[in-house]
């Protein structure tokens, strides 16, 4: 079993968002990663989940006491990292 | 058995919100959707409540009521839903549009909406990153915006279990009737809720809820894409957008388009969130119910944002998502009884102006389900209209 994160501890770097804030999400209905993600931010910045998906997912298993493929992921979106608009627009470098 | 004065089958930002607007007349309301509350068309759109993207008649008294609903709805709801009115700004590329704008400006004006032209010295005075080369635009002090989820979210939180029964994760499978053909029940797949009305707030898939009791009701899944900046220091004050925007949302507005720009209907629009990213859109176009962000698409929004906002070309791009609006051929929202169904509504057909308009709508809809005056005239959101528009000339 995997360890219990404490309330304060900062699970998205990007947004800023505690474990606590994902588990008061969880309260209000949030019952997979883009249910916590519209009710906190967890998720939404520069990286994209890539560092705090699996721990979201962790507390979801946590405190619903389900299984990972009802926890589901993010949607994945392009593009895969940040790219620039000009380089998305066509300029070439 | 669970009964309810009224069941809403969508918790989408319309579903929320008619919800609300009920429960605060005292009726024992639950809301139903098949996913998550805001997890279809309200949490993939932009977060904008304007008037200056509607056209002059019905659809305007509707954004124009909605933002006044708005203005009190932030102080009387208790979940802080970011609601700012910061005002918006078009800008024009073209003389022809520059001579389009100002009728449309002028029609507006008419009917006493606070808008005005400005000229390029002052479009750069509110926007000093936009590109110097524009050939003016128009103002108006009352667009605003918010955070659409939130919206849902703040709909839900005001009376979750103080009158208003949450069904998420329920699937609609019937409504059943009775021998009058008025309704008994909404039949979901964790057992039937009892209701003598239900009102179809579907979005897109209000066709598909109207299926389950032969009703045809013509809304149409039209795709936008939206791409999404890093978080940034403010580049735009509030929402910027080019004219030709009116050009690829309204069939009947006329200005000549580049014919790349036309291919995916991608017109210039900017926006600050709340998150400090900087949202820029965007397309519309008729491709079923798909969620792709097509790179064709992308390309030819990044190029555009970048036509106007040049400052955009070494920002980054962190996502690109899309949504699906539900398109109605007159551009007007159903939010009417079904005669034929006793105690059938619909609230559905908003298009891109679902946020913009659901304060208005769920107040419209709880008016007339209480049987009170409304706030608007309602006959020219009739469903009867579209069937009276279909049928055969003789």
């Amino acid at each position: 079993m995997a360890q219990y994160i404490d309330d304060d501890v900062l699970v998205c770097r990007c947004e800023e968002i505690t474990a606590g804030e994902i588990r008061a999400a969880i309260r209000m209905g949030a019952r997979d990663v883009t249910g916590v993600k519209r009710r906190t931010r967890a998720g939404m910045g520069l990286c994209q989940g890539r560092t705090c998906e699996a721990l979201v997912q962790q507390i979801l298993r946590q405190e619903l006491g389900i299984d990972t493929e009802q926890v589901g992921g993010s949607t994945p979106r392009t593009p895969q990292r940040p790219v620039t608009f000009g380089t998305l627009g066509g300029e070439v470098k | 058995m669970n009964s309810y004065d009224v069941v809403v089958i969508g918790a989408g930002v319309i579903g929320t919100s008619c919800a609300y607007h009920l429960v605060k007349k005292g009726y024992k309301v639950a809301l139903v959707d098949r996913g998550d509350i805001a997890s279809g068309t309200s949490s993939h759109c932009d977060a904008a409540a304007m008037i200056t993207d509607k056209m002059p008649g019905a659809d305007a008294a509707l954004g124009h009521a909605s933002i006044q609903r708005f203005i009190q709805l932030a102080k009387e709801l208790d979940y802080d839903f970011n609601f700012e009115q910061r005002g918006s700004l078009y800008v024009c590329e073209t003389d022809m549009e520059m001579e389009v704008g100002s009728g449309y400006v002028k029609a507006l004006q008419a009917e006493g909406y606070p808008v005005k032209m400005v000229d390029p010295y002052e479009m750069l005075q509110i926007e000093p990153f936009l590109a110097k080369d524009l050939k003016g635009g128009f103002w108006s002090d009352e667009c605003s915006q918010l955070n659409p989820f939130k919206l849902c979210f703040a709909f839900v939180e005001q009376f979750k279990n103080k009158g208003l029964d949450v069904y998420t994760y329920t699937t609609v499978t019937g409504i059943k009737l009775n021998e009058k053909n008025a309704v008994e029940a909404v039949q979901t797949d964790k057992g039937d809720l009892v209701t003598k009305r239900v009102i179809n707030c579907g979005g897109v898939w209000a066709k598909h809820i109207g299926e389950l009791s032969g009703l045809d009701i013509p809304v149409l899944p039209r795709k936008g894409v939206i791409l999404l900046s890093e978080t940034t220091s403010p580049i735009c004050g509030q929402k910027v957008q080019e004219f030709g925007y009116m050009v690829t949302k309204f069939a009947n507005v006329e200005c000549d388009r580049d014919p790349e720009l036309l291919k995916y209907n991608v017109a210039f629009t900017l926006e600050p969130t709340e998150g400090d990213n900087i949202m820029l859109g965007s397309s519309r176009n008729f491709v079923g119910y798909g969620l792709n962000t097509e790179i064709e698409v992308i390309n030819a929004i990044a190029k555009r944002g970048i036509r106007f906002f040049p400052v955009l070309k070494n920002m980054s791009c962190i996502r690109a998502y899309a949504g699906v609006r539900p398109f109605m051929e007159d551009h007007l929202p159903i939010m009417s009884e079904v005669d034929e169904m006793p105690g059938y509504y619909i609230a559905a057909g908003h298009e891109g102006d679902g946020i913009s308009m659901a304060p208005i709508t769920g107040e419209l809809m709880s008016q007339l389900i209480a049987g009170e005056k409304t706030t608007l005239e309602m006959e020219p959101f009739r469903f009867s209209r579209l069937k009276q528009a279909q049928a055969p000339v003789i």
